[in-house]
C-alpha cells in the first residue's frame, strides 16, 4: 500500500515537472497510479471481502505514536474502488477532453494524479493524524486544481474560498482529532472505533470540531458555498474531485465515527441528521434554479451529500449498509452525469440548458448516458439509484431519533432530487432551449474517449440496478467493517409493497409534479435559495468583519508612536506585578520612612523640583530643576550620614548640569507642542500608576531582609584587609576592584563613543545640522574670567586632596575626578573650548588612556610580586608638610580612576563644547 | 586591558572551579568575536565583507561542533548535566540544543547579510561582530543558572541587537527602529532587573537551584514579593519574545530593521528569551505554576489572536511577518504555559523549526526588497512567480510551512504545541491555537496568492510596458546557500522529524546544585 502511495507521488511529480513537454500525454504517466491501484484492489478483493483487513505499518515518529498505519478493510475497499476506478475513467476521459497542448495541462493532470494518491492515503489511513495529513493534501490539490487557470480572477477567488473553508474546517478537525485522540488515548482509527471513549465535555468539543471539518469538506449547509464555486475547474476535475471522491471524505469520516458515537453521544444524531437533511433540501432547491448544467449538478451533489451524511450519521446497522449502496450509486451516476456535461460542452461550447440544442444522431450515446444517469439520480426503478434510495428510506424510517420527521424530510429531498434530475435530463437533450439554437453553437462529434467512460459507469449503474446481488459481498464487507455486528447484507430490487416503496413512488411523483409545475412554483423555489444567511454572504461577511476589526485595532494601537508603545508596555508591566504585590501583606517592614523633619523638607524640595521639571515648557529651566533634584538628593545623603555619596553626587550633578546646557544649546528652546488635554490626563494617569508601582516595589524590596548580608563583613574587614577607613572607597578599589576596572573601561569606551557620535552628527551638510538652530555663542566677562582662575586652582587642589585622602576619609578617585571635571567646566564657561584646550598640551584622550593603563597596571603589578590581582600593599611615608602619608597600592588604582574621569569630562567638552564654526554663525546673523 | 591578562589572572585568584571544556561553545563564540575585529581591520576593504562572513560562519560552525562534542560527552559520561563557575552556568543538553539553534540562526543571518551589505553598499565586519556578540549573550542566557548571569546575557544580547536594528545607517526607518527598540528594551530590562531584585528579596538567592530549593522547602507567609518578582521577570521575557501586550515594538522594528537582521532577531533573540523563560519560570519556579500559569495563558492567547488578526490587514510584507512572529510567539508561549516536559520539548522543536523557516523567509524577503530594502509592499510582490519562479516557490514553501502545512517543519512544530497543550488538559487553549492558526493561514495565503496572481490582471498589463524593465533579482551566493539550506531543512524536518524530536525531548533543562 505504501508502494501505491509512492507510485502516485512519483508519477504525479513527473507529470508536473515534465508537464510542458508531455502535454496531454501526461495522462499516461499520472494515470498509472489509479490503474495500478485498481489492479491491486481487484487482486486483493477476495481477501478484503472475506473481512480480512490488510494492514501495513511504517514507523515514522514512534515517540509520538505517529506511525504510518494503513489499513484496507471493507469500507476502505469500497472507497478505494471509487477513487481508483473512477480515477482511471477520468484519466481516459481527460485524454479526449483536453486539447493536446493546452497551457499548463501537464501540471493539471499531474495534480489530479497527486490528488488520487492523497485520496487513496485518506481512505487507507488508520492513524487519525495520518488521515488528517492526507485530508489536507486533498484540500491543497483541490485548491490548486480549481485555481489552475491563474489568469482567471473568478477561478482564483473560487479556489481561495474552497481552500479557506475546507482548510479552516481541516484545522478545526485537527484540533478535534487531537482532543478525541487524547480522550481515547490512541490515535489509531480502528482502535478508536473499537473502544470509544466515554462521553465527556472534552469529547463533545472534540467531536463537534471533527464534524465541522467533515461538514466543510463535504459541503454541508452552511459551509456548502465553496462547492458550486469550484465548478470553474475543468469538467474532469469536477467529475472526479467535486462529485465522486474528495467531497466524500467528510462522509467517509462520519461513516467511520457514527457507529461508535451515534449511540453514546446523545446530540450526535439530532445534529448530524439535521444538518444532512437540511443540506439535502437546500441543495435540491438551489439545483432547481440553475441554468448551467454543471452548477445544477454541483447543487445536486450538495443535496446528495446531505443525504449521505444523514444516513451514515444514524450509525445503525441498516444505515451503514444503505449508505454504502448510496455511495456507490451516487459516484456512478454523478460522475457519468458530469461526463455528459463535459461532452456536451465539448460538442456545443456551452453548458447552458437554455442554449443546448437537441442531440443529433452522433450525440445519441451521450444522451443515453445522460438519461440513465438522470434516472439513477431520480431513483427510477432498475437503476442503482433506486436501490440505494429504497435502503436509505428504510434506514431512516428506523432512525432511533425522530423517525417520522427525518423520513418526511428525506422524501421531500428525494422529490426535489427527482425534479432536478428531470431538469438535468430535459436540459441535456435540448428540451428546455428557450431560443432557437445559436448558429455559433456548432455541434462537434463526441470522440469515443468522452463516451466510453460514461458508458462504463452507466452500464454499472444499470446492471447493479437490475441485479443488485452483485454488490452483496462488497456492501456486506463494507457494512461489517463499519459496524462489526452487521451480518451479511442481501440487496434486492423489490421488497414487496411496503411503506418504503410507497414513499419512493411519492418522491418520484412529487418530483415530476414539481418539475411540471416549475413555472407556477417559481416564487416558492426562490425562497429556498435565498435563506437569510447563505454560505456565500456569510463567507464574505466574515472576511470583511475580520478585515475591518483588524484594521481599526491596528490604527489605534500601532500608530508608530513611541509614547503609546511605552505606555502600553509600562502600564501592563506595572499593573500585573503591582496587583500581585498588593496580594501579599508587603508593608510590614520597619514603619519609619521619615526620620527627621529635615528629610521631609528635602523630600518636598525634590518633589517640587521634579514636578516643576515636568511642567515647564523651557528645556533649559527643566534641566536646571533636574539639577535641583540631584542636589537635594545629595542633601538626603548627608542627612543619612553618607558624606562620601553626597560629595560624589554634588560633583556629578554639577558636571551633568553643565553638560546638559551644552547639549541644550543645540536644541530648540522649548519643548514641542503640548498634547491635547484628554491625552495629557491619560499620560498623567499612566505615570501615576507606574510611579506608585515602582514606589511599592522599592518599599517591598527594602522591607525584606536578605538572608545574608555582606555589608557587615565589608565594614569589619575594611581596615585590616584594605588599609582604609573609608569603606566605600575600599570597596571600590579593593573588594570590588575588578568591577571598578570594568566600569572605567566602559566609561572610557562610552567617552570615545560619545565623541564619535558627536563628530558624526556634525558632518558638513548633514541633515541634523541644518535642522537644528545654530548654537548660541557664549559671551566673555572679565570679572568672571579672573575669579574662575582663582576658583579653578582651589577646585583642582580640592580634587587632588579628595583623591589622596579618599582611602580614609570621604572622597576617592571618582569623586576627585568629578570635582576636577567641574573645574574644567568652570574653565570652559569662562573661556570657551580654547581655554580648556590650553589646560594641557595633551589631547583629552591622553588622560583617558593613561588612567586606564594606570588602573590596569595597579591591578596587575601585584602579580609580579607573587600576589594576586589587585592585592593591596601599603607603605608609610613621612612627608614634611602633610605629615604621615600612607601610600597604598590602591592609590595608584584610584589615580587611574581619577584620570579616566577627567579625561571623560575633557572629551565631552571637546566634542560638544566647541563653539559653532564661523559658517553657521554667519548664517545665523543673516537670518537675524 | 586585554582578555588574555584577565584569563591569566583568573588562574591566580581563588577562582571558582571552571570547567573550560563544558564552556567551549561559548568560548568559541566569544574568542571568535574578539578575533573578528582585528582580522576584519587587517583585511582590504574590498574583500572585508566576504571574508568576515566566512570567518563568522566558521566560528558558528565551531561552536556547533563544540556543542556536539559536549553533548556527546554528556551522553557518555553519565550525568546529563553539569554546572560550572560556581553554579552560575548549567551546561546541559537543553542549553546545548539551543546553542546549536542560535548558531544556525547566526549562520543563516550571516549568509544573508553578506549579500545585503554588498547590495546596500554598507561597510563590513560590524554586522558580523554584532551577530557574534549578540549570540554570545544569547548563549549566556540559555546557559545561565543564576538570575544575575541571565541578566548579563540579556543585556549583551539586547544591546548588540539594538545596534543591529540601526545597521542601515542611511535609512531613516532603520534608525527609528533602533531607537524604539532601544528605549522600550531598556524599560523591559529594568523591569526584569526589578523582578530579580524582588525574587532575591523573597528567597535570599539569585541562583536558580537555590531558588527552587528554597521554595520547595519553605512556605512563604507572604508571597506578594515573590509573585510580583515572577510577574516582572515574565514581563522582561515577554518583551523579548514579542508577546502581546509587550509586542508593540515588533512591527515597527521588523519593518525598519535590515531584513537579514530581522531573521536574526526573530530566531536568536526569541530562542534565548524562551530559554530563559523555560529555565527560570517553568523549571526553577515550578512550585508556583498555578500563579504564573494564568499570566502566560493570557499572553499566549492574546499573542496568538492579535498576531494573527492584525497580520491579515497589513499591507507591508515585513509588517505582516512581524505580526506573524507575534503569532508564533503565542504558540510557543502556549506550550510554555503547560509547564510540562512535553511543552518544553514542543518549544524547543518550535524554536529549531522556526529558526530555519524564518531564515529562509527573510532570506527571500531580503532579495525581494531589492536595493534600498524598500520594496516590501504587498503590491510589489504581485506577479513575482512569473519573474522569479524559484524564489517564489521557495517563499511559498516557507510560508506554507509557517502556516503549518503537513510534511513541513512548521506542521510538527504547531502539532507538538497543540498536543502538549491538550495533554496538559487545557484543550480550550488548543482550540484558540487552532483558531489563530486558521486566521494566520489566510495571511500566508495572501502573500502566496499575490505572488502567483496578477500577472495578467489588466492593471499590470497596462503598467508593464510603461514601467522600466524590471531586472531579474540578483541572488548572491550566500543567500543561495542560506535559502537552499533552509529549504532542505524545512522539508527534511517535516518528513523525517524523528532526530529533531528525539533531541528536543532529551534536552530537558536541569537544575543541579553546584557541588555535583
Amino acid at each position: 500500500m505504501t508502494a501505491l502511495l509512492t507510485l502516485h507521488a512519483v508519477t504525479g511529480a513527473i507529470a508536473i515537472l515534465f508537464g510542458r513537454r508531455l502535454g496531454r500525454r501526461a495522462v499516461y504517466v499520472a494515470g498509472l497510479g489509479p490503474l495500478v491501484t485498481f489492479a491491486w484492489l481487484i487482486a486483493e478483493f477476495g481477501t478484503i471481502l472475506d473481512r480480512e483487513p490488510i494492514t501495513e505499518s511504517v514507523r515514522w515518529v514512534p515517540r509520538l505514536g505517529l506511525d504510518f498505519d494503513l489499513r484496507a478493510d471493507g469500507f476502505g475497499a469500497l472507497m478505494l474502488l471509487l477513487v481508483a476506478g473512477i480515477g482511471v475513467l477520468v484519466f481516459v476521459y481527460s485524454n479526449a477532453y483536453f486539447p493536446p497542448n493546452k497551457e499548463g495541462l501537464g501540471r493539471l493532470i499531474g495534480l489530479v494524479g497527486l490528488f488520487a494518491g492523497s485520496m487513496v492515503g485518506l481512505v487507507l489511513a488508520d492513524n487519525l493524524l495520518i488521515l488528517y495529513g492526507f485530508w489536507e493534501l486533498t484540500t491543497i490539490t483541490s485548491f490548486l486544481l480549481i485555481g489552475n487557470d491563474h489568469t482567471d480572477a473568478r477561478a482564483r477567488a473560487a479556489a481561495l474560498q474552497a481552500l479557506l473553508v475546507t482548510g479552516a474546517g481541516g484545522l478545526a478537525m485537527l484540533a478535534g482529532l487531537l482532543i478525541v485522540g487524547h480522550e481515547a488515548e490512541t490515535f489509531s482509527l480502528s482502535g478508536l472505533i473499537a473502544d470509544p471513549p466515554a462521553p465527556s465535555t472534552a469529547l463533545t468539543v472534540g467531536l463537534a470540531l471533527v464534524l465541522v471539518g467533515a461538514f466543510s469538506k463535504s459541503a454541508q449547509w452552511p459551509f456548502h458555498g465553496w462547492l458550486p464555486g469550484a465548478m470553474v475547474a475543468p469538467t474532469p476535475v469536477s467529475a472526479y474531485l467535486h462529485s465522486a471522491t474528495m467531497v466524500k471524505a467528510g462522509v467517509y469520516l462520519i461513516a467511520r465515527l457514527a457507529p461508535a458515537f451515534a449511540g453514546p453521544v446523545g446530540w450526535w444524531r439530532p445534529a448530524v441528521v439535521t444538518i444532512g437533511l437540511t443540506t439535502m433540501v437546500v441543495g435540491g432547491l438551489r439545483a432547481l434554479r440553475q441554468t448551467d448544467l454543471k452548477l445544477l449538478l454541483a447543487f445536486g451533489t450538495v443535496s446528495q451529500l446531505g443525504m449521505m451524511v444523514a444516513v451514515f450519521g444514524l450509525g445503525t446497522a441498516d444505515a451503514v449498509a444503505a449508505g454504502s449502496v448510496l455511495l456507490l450509486g451516487h459516484a456512478a451516476f454523478k460522475a457519468a452525469a458530469f461526463m455528459v456535461v463535459g461532452a456536451l460542452d465539448h460538442a456545443h461550447g456551452t453548458r447552458d440548458l437554455r442554449r443546448l440544442p437537441r442531440p443529433e444522431r452522433g450525440q445519441r450515446p451521450v444522451a443515453l448516458i445522460g438519461a440513465i444517469a438522470a434516472a439513477s439520480m431520480a431513483g427510477v426503478p432498475f437503476a442503482l439509484g433506486f436501490v440505494a434510495k429504497e435502503y436509505d428510506l428504510e434506514a431512516l424510517q428506523h432512525s432511533p431519533w425522530a423517525p417520522g420527521l427525518v423520513t418526511a424530510a428525506a422524501v421531500v429531498g428525494s422529490a426535489l432530487t427527482a425534479a432536478y434530475s428531470l431538469r438535468f435530463f430535459w436540459g441535456s437533450i435540448g428540451r428546455m432551449a428557450t431560443e432557437s439554437p445559436d448558429p455559433a453553437v456548432a455541434a462537434r462529434r463526441s470522440p469515443p474517449g468522452l463516451v466510453v467512460p460514461g458508458l462504463v459507469l452507466t452500464a454499472a449503474t444499470f446492471v447493479a440496478g437490475v441485479v443488485p446481488d452483485v454488490l452483496d459481498r462488497l456492501v456486506s464487507a463494507s457494512a461489517a467493517s463499519l459496524r462489526p455486528t452487521v451480518g451479511s447484507v442481501h440487496l434486492d430490487v423489490f421488497h414487496g409493497f411496503n411503506l418504503t416503496l410507497v414513499l419512493s413512488l411519492v418522491a418520484l411523483g412529487g418530483g415530476a409534479l414539481i418539475f411540471a409545475l416549475r413555472r407556477p412554483l417559481e416564487p416558492v423555489l426562490a425562497l429556498g435559495g435565498e435563506l437569510p444567511v447563505t454560505a456565500a454572504t456569510g463567507y464574505a461577511a466574515a472576511l470583511r468583519a475580520l478585515n475591518r476589526t483588524a484594521d481599526r485595532v491596528t490604527g489605534v494601537v500601532q500608530n508608530g508612536s513611541l509614547p503609546i508603545y511605552l505606555g502600553v508596555i509600562v502600564l501592563t508591566a506595572a499593573i500585573v506585578p503591582g496587583t500581585l504585590l498588593l496580594s501579599g501583606a508587603w508593608n510590614d517592614g520597619d514603619g519609619a520612612i521619615v526620620d527627621s523633619w529635615s528629610q521631609a523638607a528635602i523630600a518636598a524640595l525634590i518633589l517640587g523640583a521634579a514636578a516643576a521639571a515636568t511642567a515647564l515648557h523651557r528645556r533649559f529651566t527643566a534641566a536646571l530643576f533636574l539639577g535641583v533634584v540631584g542636589y537635594a538628593m545629595a542633601g538626603l545623603f548627608v542627612v543619612r550620614g553618607a558624606p562620601d555619596l553626597a560629595v560624589t553626587q554634588v560633583g556629578i550633578e554639577t558636571l551633568t548640569t553643565v553638560l546638559f546646557v551644552l547639549v541644550l544649546r543645540r536644541l530648540p528652546d522649548r519643548f514641542e507642542q503640548r498634547t491635547a488635554a484628554p491625552m495629557r490626563v491619560l499620560r498623567i494617569g499612566v505615570a501615576v500608576v507606574v510611579g506608585l508601582t515602582v514606589f511599592g516595589l522599592a518599599l517591598a524590596t527594602g522591607a525584606e531582609d536578605p538572608a545574608t548580608t555582606v555589608s557587615d563583613t565589608f565594614i569589619e574587614r575594611a581596615y585590616p584587609d584594605g588599609h582604609g577607613r573609608n569603606v566605600v572607597n575600599v570597596i571600590l578599589v579593593d573588594f570590588r576592584g575588578f568591577d571598578t576596572l570594568g566600569e572605567i573601561t566602559v566609561l572610557a569606551a562610552a567617552a570615545i563613543g560619545a565623541v564619535a557620535l558627536a563628530r558624526a552628527g556634525r558632518r558638513p551638510g548633514g541633515v541634523r545640522d541644518s535642522a537644528a538652530p545654530p548654537p548660541v555663542p557664549l559671551d566673555r566677562i572679565t570679572v568672571l574670567e579672573v575669579s574662575t582662575k582663582v576658583v579653578f586652582i582651589a577646585l583642582s587642589t580640592a580634587a587632588i586632596y579628595l583623591l589622596l585622602a579618599g582611602h580614609n576619609q570621604p572622597g576617592g578617585g571618582f569623586a576627585g575626578g568629578i570635582v576636577a571635571g567641574a573645574a574644567v567646566a568652570l574653565r570652559y564657561i569662562s573661556g570657551g573650548i580654547e581655554s580648556v584646550r590650553r589646560l594641557s598640551r595633551s589631547k583629552p584622550w591622553t588622560p583617558l588612556g593613561v588612567g586606564l593603563i594606570t588602573a590596569a597596571g595597579a591591578a596587575i603589578v601585584p602579580l609580579l610580586f607573587g600576589g594576586s590581582v589587585l592585592e593591596s600593599g601599603v607603605h608609610t611615608l613621612d612627608v614634611p608638610v602633610l605629615g604621615e602619608v600612607k601610600l597604598t597600592s590602591a592609590l595608584a588604582f584610584d589615580t587611574g580612576v581619577f584620570l579616566v574621569v577627567i579625561g571623560l569630562a575633557m572629551m565631552v567638552f571637546e566634542s560638544f563644547g566647541d563653539d559653532p564654526p564661523a559658517r553657521s554663525r554667519d548664517t545665523a546673523g543673516g537670518t537675524r | 586591558m586585554s582578555v588574555a591578562s584577565l584569563l591569566a589572572a583568573a588562574d591566580t585568584v581563588p577562582a571558582p572551579d571552571v570547567e573550560w571544556s563544558a564552556l567551549s561553545p561559548f568560548l568559541v563564540v566569544v574568542v571568535g568575536a574578539c578575533l573578528l575585529l582585528p582580522i576584519a581591520g587587517l583585511l582590504p576593504r574590498r574583500t572585508r565583507v566576504a571574508w568576515s562572513a566566512l570567518f563568522t560562519i566558521a566560528v558558528a560552525l565551531g561552536a556547533i561542533g563544540a556543542s556536539a562534542w559536549v553533548w556527546h560527552d554528556l551522553s557518555r559520561v553519565g550525568p546529563t548535566e553539569r554546572t560550572t563557575v560556581a553554579g552560575a552556568y548549567a551546561v546541559d543538553k537543553f542549553s546545548l540544543f539551543l546553542i546549536v539553534v542560535i548558531c544556525v540562526g547566526v549562520i543563516l543571518a550571516t549568509l544573508l547579510t553578506e549579500g545585503y551589505l554588498r547590495r546596500e553598499d554598507l561597510p563590513g565586519a560590524e554586522a558580523y561582530l554584532l551577530y557574534l556578540a549578540s549570540a554570545s549573550g544569547a548563549i549566556i542566557m540559555v546557559t545561565a543558572a543564576d538570575l544575575i548571569v541571565l541578566f548579563i546575557g540579556l543585556e549583551v544580547l539586547s544591546i548588540a541587537a539594538y545596534v543591529l536594528a540601526g545597521l542601515h545607517r542611511r535609512r531613516l526607518r532603520s534608525g527609528e527602529a533602533a531607537l524604539k527598540y532601544f528605549v522600550l528594551g531598556g524599560f523591559s530590562s529594568a523591569f526584569f532587573l526589578y523582578g530579580v531584585a524582588l525574587i532575591y528579596g523573597a528567597t535570599g538567592t539569585t541562583n536558580l537551584v537555590g531558588i527552587a530549593e528554597y521554595l520547595a522547602t519553605h512556605r512563604l507567609l507572604d508571597e506578594g514579593l515573590l509573585l510580583a518578582g515572577i510577574g516582572l521577570l515574565i514581563v522582561g521575557f515577554a518583551f523579548k519574545v514579542g508577546g502581546v501586550p509587550f509586542h508593540v515594538w515588533t512591527p515597527d522594528v521588523y519593518q525598519g530593521s535590515p531584513s537579514p537582521v530581522v531573521a536574526f532577531m526573530a530566531s536568536v533573540v526569541k530562542a534565548a528569551a524562551f530559554a530563559g523563560m523555560l529555565r527560570v519560570v517553568v523549571v526553577a519556579l515550578s512550585t508556583h505554576r498555578l500563579d504564573w500559569q494564568p499570566i502566560l495563558y493570557a499572553i499566549a492567547v492574546l499573542s496568538m489572536i492579535v498576531g494573527a488578526v492584525l497580520a491579515v490587514v497589513q499591507s507591508d510584507v515585513k509588517r505582516m511577518l512581524a505580526y506573524s512572529s507575534i503569532n508564533h510567539a503565542g504558540f510557543m508561549l502556549a506550550a510554555v504555559s503547560t509547564g510540562a516536559d512535553e511543552g518544553i520539548a514542543a518549544v524547543l522543536f518550535y524554536l529549531a523549526a522556526y529558526t530555519v523557516l524564518i531564515g529562509g523567509t527573510f532570506g527571500i524577503v531580503t532579495l525581494f526588497g531589492r536595493r534600498g530594502d524598500g520594496h516590501h509592499d504587498i503590491d510589489d510582490y504581485r506577479g513575482l512567480a512569473r519573474r522569479e519562479p524559484f524564489l517564489a516557490l521557495a517563499l511559498t514553501i516557507f510560508l506554507l510551512a509557517q502556516a503549518g502545512t503537513p510534511l513541513t517543519a512548521g506542521f510538527l512544530a504547531k502539532f507538538y504545541v497543540i498536543q502538549a497543550v491538550v495533554d496538559a488538559g487545557s484543550w480550550w487553549l488548543g482550540l484558540v491555537a487552532m483558531l489563530a492558526a486558521t486566521i494566520s493561514a489566510f495571511l500566508y495565503l495572501r502573500i502566496v496568492l499575490t505572488m502567483y496572481a496578477g500577472v495578467t490582471d489588466a492593471d499590470v498589463e497596462v503598467a508593464e510596458p510603461t514601467a522600466e524593465p524590471v531586472r531579474r533579482i540578483h541572488v548572491p551566493l550566500g543567500a543561495k546557500v542560506a535559502i537552499a539550506a533552509a529549504l532542505v531543512l524545512t522539508i527534511a524536518i517535516g518528513v523525517v522529524p524523528d532526530p529533531l524530536t528525539h533531541a528536543s525531548r532529551t534536552a530537558r533543562p536541569e537544575l543541579v546544585a553546584p557541588g555535583d
